[in-house]
């Protein structure tokens, strides 16, 4: 019927077909406010971490503050050592280590900042050395976290920690991130490839802990987890510049 | 984007399907209480809209786990991969269902969405309250109790996914034709009475 003009739609179908485009323009109002959400989360994410980050020169990624790991996220760099190596750590009772000169590490920090560990320096110091991957640094880190926040960073030790061990494909990578996630607030040394500031200090196993005197000596060295008496333990054996029990305290990862 | 721009993001928009899911909760109690004609309306424009907020939630948490194991660099241990089977496959179903028009998607989306967030249940527990023993799940090179993100003291990597499987399974229930809509008979024109 080719001649015949359309058939205009009749009453009922106007109604229906106008109640169609108001539901199809409700349906648009609210997909469209929710994408205009989304839009509006993402610059107030913006807006927000911007701002903590200014307030926070230290990177400031972790919600809980208090952090002095930087941005960046260099996970190697070039370590000079200067001093002769400590023997690598091991079951050996007493440790020979202790009463020898703790070798002066120079190197950078994850924004490619100097980090000088100088034993020599006059102040009782405790160096740490975490992998990233380490299921018990990974354990020790919150727990160091929350005794730093109760007790406040020593006064009369200083501490630093060394990543070492980089290995992107073993998870929680990169080191800089998670330490900033975890507010941790100890001044970090990335070591480089070869792990020479590991090497350095006779790291055998993750998280590892060398006291050290303010003459400059290695007091204690320790192994695995440590709990709140073990670490308040290492921080007076530098302090006080004599020899703690040494060994293998908790769980530990092996190196390599 | 930094990682910490991305994660209170992320976690921002999965307080709000949080908030979404809480809203149709309430919303079917009262109406369920005390029913309204107002509330009706409203239940069935959200089910007219439901397919496409959900796809729009899939998608976005499918880009944001894909950004954080590309781009972050965070290994996804083996609950994630798990919570990941779920919601890949529900953005690009909902996302063609979306376009179509089909709210019938909700057959294939429900069970997937259901999957998902008992994985990420049981995954946002652990790591809220990670067990001494270890998961059976997971390895020392991925282990699931790292908090590759804890924003706002709770929110985690699976408590957003939690928060995207709950609000599509809020919203395919949504998608069920609303009471007045089942398609039992044609409404009938009113005939011009001829004397």
């Amino acid at each position: 019927m080719p001649n015949r003009p359309t058939p205009s739609p009749s009453r009922s179908e106007r109604v229906r077909m106008a109640q169609a485009a108001a539901t199809r323009s409700r349906t648009g109002v609210l997909v469209g406010g929710a994408v205009l959400v989304v839009l509006l989360v993402a610059g107030i994410a913006f807006i927000a971490t911007r701002g903590s980050g200014d307030d926070a020169p230290g990177g400031g990624a972790s919600a809980s503050g208090g952090t002095v790991v930087p941005s960046g996220d260099l996970s190697t760099a070039a370590v000079q050592v200067n001093g002769a190596a400590l023997p690598p750590f091991g079951k050996a009772d007493p440790d020979p280590a202790i009463g020898s000169p703790a070798p002066v590490l120079s190197g950078q920090s994850f924004d490619g900042s100097t980090v000088k560990i100088d034993p020599a320096d006059g102040r009782a110091k405790v160096v740490m050395f975490l992998a990233h991957w380490c299921p018990h640094c990974q354990n020790e880190v919150p727990r160091l976290t929350d005794w730093l926040e109760t007790n406040g960073l020593p006064s009369d030790v200083e501490l630093y920690a060394v990543s070492t061990a980089v290995a992107p494909e073993r998870g929680n990578f990169p080191p800089g991130a998670w330490l900033r996630r975890e507010g941790w607030p100890v001044t970090t040394m990335v070591d480089s490839e070869g792990q020479e500031a590991a090497s350095a200090y006779g790291l055998s196993s993750f998280p590892y802990f060398v006291a050290i005197s303010a003459d400059g000596k290695v007091v204690s060295r320790t192994s695995g987890e440590l709990s709140r008496p073990q670490w308040e333990a290492l921080l007076d054996a530098a302090r006080a510049g004599s020899s703690a029990p040494s060994g293998v305290s908790g769980a530990a990862s092996p190196a390599g | 984007m930094s990682t910490a721009t991305a994660s209170f993001f992320f976690a921002v928009l999965a307080l709000c399907c949080l908030a979404g899911v809480v809203a149709v909760l309430a919303g079917g109690l009262i109406q369920w209480i005390s029913p309204s004609a107002r509330l009706l309306t409203l239940r069935r424009d959200v089910g007219d809209a439901s397919v496409a907020l959900a796809a729009l939630v899939a998608s976005v948490a499918t880009f944001g786990s894909l950004y954080y194991s590309q781009i972050a660099g965070f290994t996804p241990c083996t609950l994630c991969w798990y919570q990941r089977i779920c919601m890949y496959p529900l953005a690009v179903i909902l996302g063609v269902a979306a376009i179509r028009g089909d709210r019938d998607v909700r057959w294939y989306a429900l069970p997937l969405a259901l999957i998902g967030a008992g994985f990420s249940t049981y995954h946002s527990w652990i790591q809220a309250f990670p067990p001494d023993s270890g998961t059976s799940f997971c390895t020392a090179e991925a282990p699931c109790t790292t908090r590759h993100v804890w924003e706002f003291g709770f929110v985690s990597l699976p408590f957003m996914a939690l928060c995207g499987f709950s609000f599509v399974i809020a919203m395919m229930v949504m998608a069920r034709p609303a009471p007045e809509e089942v398609p039992d008979a044609e409404p009938t024109d009113p005939q011009p009475v001829t004397v």
